[in-house]
């Protein structure tokens, strides 16, 4: 059942809505900012993912690593991180940003009020999940994204992705969710999602410099017959192949710090190696060399980053 | 080997830095790091003030617009511009390759025509090897000189190349026989670039600067326009490339990403930074055993590959780093009101790949030294 799921998602991505997917929250700098296309994209995805029953998902580290794969950006995986702390029929179908931080917050008269950093697709969510450090510790609290009190900017940086500012000035909370101890819980699910998604990434620009490596031909052959580029490329699939089977293992959630930092450090030194394997060529805004390597340089550390999540996994024993 | 700087190579160097930490100075290298997105620097008011003292191209004589001093004064002036954060590649393309060539291989003619102009700062140059199918194996290049009486008509498209759209002229490989060995028949030209006959368009890529692809649809040269000799255009690209793989700028760039990563990382990154700390000072001592080679007239190959490898990769290593220590807001763009470091960290990871690929990529300065270092067999 699940594997079928995953299946007709990796159906659903394949083809001619694999590079529009790619490019789905790239926005185009020099050559023009309009994002009109991108989130009709994203819209459509959404209501495909969500029409196959994505939020359904048994195996979400599967589905995590397939979007990687495809470098889907929106909300889903905040979305399923979310319903894992908020009762799915109080969400529907509705895409939610994570908004949580363990930095203070004010609550007052069921009203929160938190400016929080990098929440991704802020413009396009119904609900935040948002979390705080109050008197009685972490709490988290959903809000519906069309308040006025909510006020947010896009950051310029090197995704040029949905990444958002998001302030929001006494919102009144819709729903208290989970403990500090479900978010511990769901915090893990999160990271092992994240790596796996990492992973998926880290693979599709393994592919990419490969195929390059196939056929760009240099000094009479494909670069890719040279022992140097094709021994670093045989060195790194290597490295995804033990990552994945990490972030697979049952056991990840009891290591997903340790794990979430391994694939970060993976993405991170794959795409840097695509780029090198594709030559200038790999720089250009067409091609997705560089669309890896920025993406890998944003996903890798939006939950934290590595040597602070290996420091939490050493502290946590 | 520890520079040793004599102490009017250090006044020098003192000169300099004060010029570049004038308000006027800083608030122009401010401006362009936000210009808006798709626009670029050409020439600055900067490189027109260090012109006009005759430190642009120190190293070349007073009649050709520099200072009669030594390789060591232009390091220094190098190193600081990129520490300083002044864009690098008008200055590199235009005084240190295109420039340089001229002064080592030009004819007198040649020198008078385009030394003074690039050294004051007036005029820039670019270059244009690269092609969509030639990239490391340069040698196999198809752009084509036709004969044209006692002239050339070149045709062929070159890419990858930057700042064709700020350059007067350009040091252009071109092939001008075909023999039985690729690197026979390549002639460099000087070739005029706001002409008929040359159309510039733009590459963009993920860096602050674009690429150019540069069509040369028939645009006509002369035996003056030629850099050294017909057909042995190879031996002075020869010379010419090492000279400028020095790994000063990369060691220089990797330094400044480095005290801005020290600014802003968190506690506990300690152990790394001296890690990294150790490899940047390892590069720049690497650089300056080069400068120092240059400047005893025994420029040592092996010495450049190592310090162009070692220093780019160093580099790259700083940029991504930066990101790896201080997650997202690295990766916050100079345009963005919450940048941290004036987005120094976003865009040197957006310029990280490029470094170990242009001025010979890593793979080709690492076959070099398993070949000729090592003497490993080809
Ligand atoms: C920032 C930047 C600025 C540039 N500026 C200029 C410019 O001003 N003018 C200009 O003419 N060009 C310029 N270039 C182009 C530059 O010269 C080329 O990038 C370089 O020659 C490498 O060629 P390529 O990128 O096509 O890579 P390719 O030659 O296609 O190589 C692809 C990969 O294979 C590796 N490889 C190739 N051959 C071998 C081998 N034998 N053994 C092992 N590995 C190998 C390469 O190292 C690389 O990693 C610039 C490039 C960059 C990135």
């Amino acid at each position: 059942m699940t594997a079928e799921k995953t299946t007709a998602i990796a159906r659903f991505f394949d083809g001619d809505l694999a590079p529009l997917v790619r490019r789905m929250a790239d926005r185009p700098r020099a050559e023009g900012g309009d994002d009109g296309d991108g989130r009709e994209v994203r819209a459509m995805v959404w209501e495909g993912l969500t029409g196959l029953d994505a939020l359904g998902s048994s195996d979400t580290v599967g589905l995590a690593e397939l979007l990687g794969s495809v470098l889907y950006q929106g909300p889903l995986l905040d979305t399923l991180t979310a319903r894992e702390l908020v009762p799915g029929d109080d969400l529907g179908r509705a895409p939610v940003a994570l908004a949580v931080a363990e930095e203070p917050w004010t609550e007052r008269d069921g009203a929160i009020s938190a400016r929080r950093a990098f929440v991704g697709f802020a413009a396009e969510v119904d609900h935040f999940l948002v979390g705080g450090v109050g008197d009685a510790g972490l709490r988290l609290a959903l809000v519906g994204a069309g308040h006025p009190s909510i006020t947010m900017r896009r950051y310029e940086e090197t995704s040029r992705g949905e990444a958002y500012e998001v302030e929001f000035a006494g919102t009144p909370v819709a729903a208290w969710a989970g403990s500090a101890a479900e978010w511990a819980a769901a915090l893990a699910g999160a990271r092992v999602r994240q790596a796996a998604y990492l992973v998926g990434l880290a693979q599709a620009a393994l592919d990419h410099a490969v195929e390059h490596a196939r056929t760009r031909r240099q000094f009479g052959r494909p670069v890719g017959g040279f022992q140097g580029p094709a021994f670093r490329l045989a060195e790194l699939s290597m490295h995804i192949d033990a990552t994945r089977l990490l972030v697979h293992d049952p056991g990840a959630a009891g290591h997903a710090a340790a794990c979430l930092a391994a694939a970060s450090d993976l993405a991170r030194t794959v795409t840097t190696q695509t780029m090198q394997v594709n030559g200038a060529a790999g720089m250009r805004s067409d091609n997705d060399a560089q669309l890896y390597y920025r993406w890998a340089a944003f996903e890798s550390v939006r939950l934290g980053t590595p040597d602070r999540l290996r420091r939490e996994s050493w502290e946590a024993r | 080997m520890t520079p040793v700087f004599t102490p009017e190579q250090d006044g020098f160097r003192e000169e300099v830095c004060e010029l570049l930490c004038e308000d006027e100075v800083r608030a122009e290298i401010a401006r362009c790091r936000r210009m808006p997105y798709g626009e670029e620097s050409g020439l600055l008011d900067v490189h027109r003030r260090l012109g006009k003292l005759g430190w642009l191209a120190i190293n070349w004589p007073e009649r050709y617009g520099g200072a009669g001093a030594t390789i060591v004064e232009k390091a220094i002036l190098t190193e600081e511009m990129i520490r300083h954060g002044v864009p690098d590649n008008v200055h590199s393309l235009g005084i240190d390759i295109v420039g340089n060539a001229i002064h080592l291989f030009g004819t007198q003619e040649q020198k008078e025509r385009f030394l003074p102009g690039l050294a004051r700062g007036e005029i820039t140059a670019n270059v244009l090897f690269s092609e969509p199918d030639v990239g490391s194996d340069l040698a196999s290049l198809s752009t084509r000189a036709e004969p044209d009486g006692d002239h050339w008509r070149l045709r062929g498209r070159k890419i990858y190349n930057m700042k064709a759209q700020h350059s007067e002229f350009a040091l252009c490989a071109a092939r001008t026989s075909r023999g039985p060995v690729n690197y026979a028949g390549i002639t460099l030209f000087l070739v005029p670039l706001r002409s008929m006959g040359v159309v510039v368009e733009p590459v963009w890529n993920l860096s602050e600067e674009r690429f150019d692809l540069v069509t040369l649809d028939g645009i006509r040269v002369g035996r003056e326009d030629v850099l050294g000799e017909v057909d042995d255009g190879w031996q002075v690209l020869g010379k010419v490339l090492p000279l400028e793989r020095t790994g000063l700028d990369h060691s220089a760039k990797a330094e400044r990403t480095l005290a801005a990563l020290r600014e802003h990382a968190l506690p506990g990154c300690g152990q790394r930074l001296v890690q990294l700390e150790t490899r940047v000072r390892a590069a720049r001592l690497l650089a300056w055993r080069c400068v120092a080679n240059l400047r005893d007239g025994r420029p040592d190959e092996v010495h450049s590959a190592t310090a162009k490898w070692y220093a780019s990769e160093t580099a790259k290593e700083v940029a991504v780093a930066a990101v790896e220590l201080l997650g997202p807001r690295a990766l916050l763009d100079a345009r963005d009101p919450a940048a941290i470091a004036e987005g120094v960290f976003d865009a040197g990871f957006r310029e990280a790949p490029g470094l170990t690929l242009a001025q010979g990529s890593s793979e080709i300065m690492l076959f070099f030294v398993a070949t000729s270092a090592l003497g490993l067999p080809s």
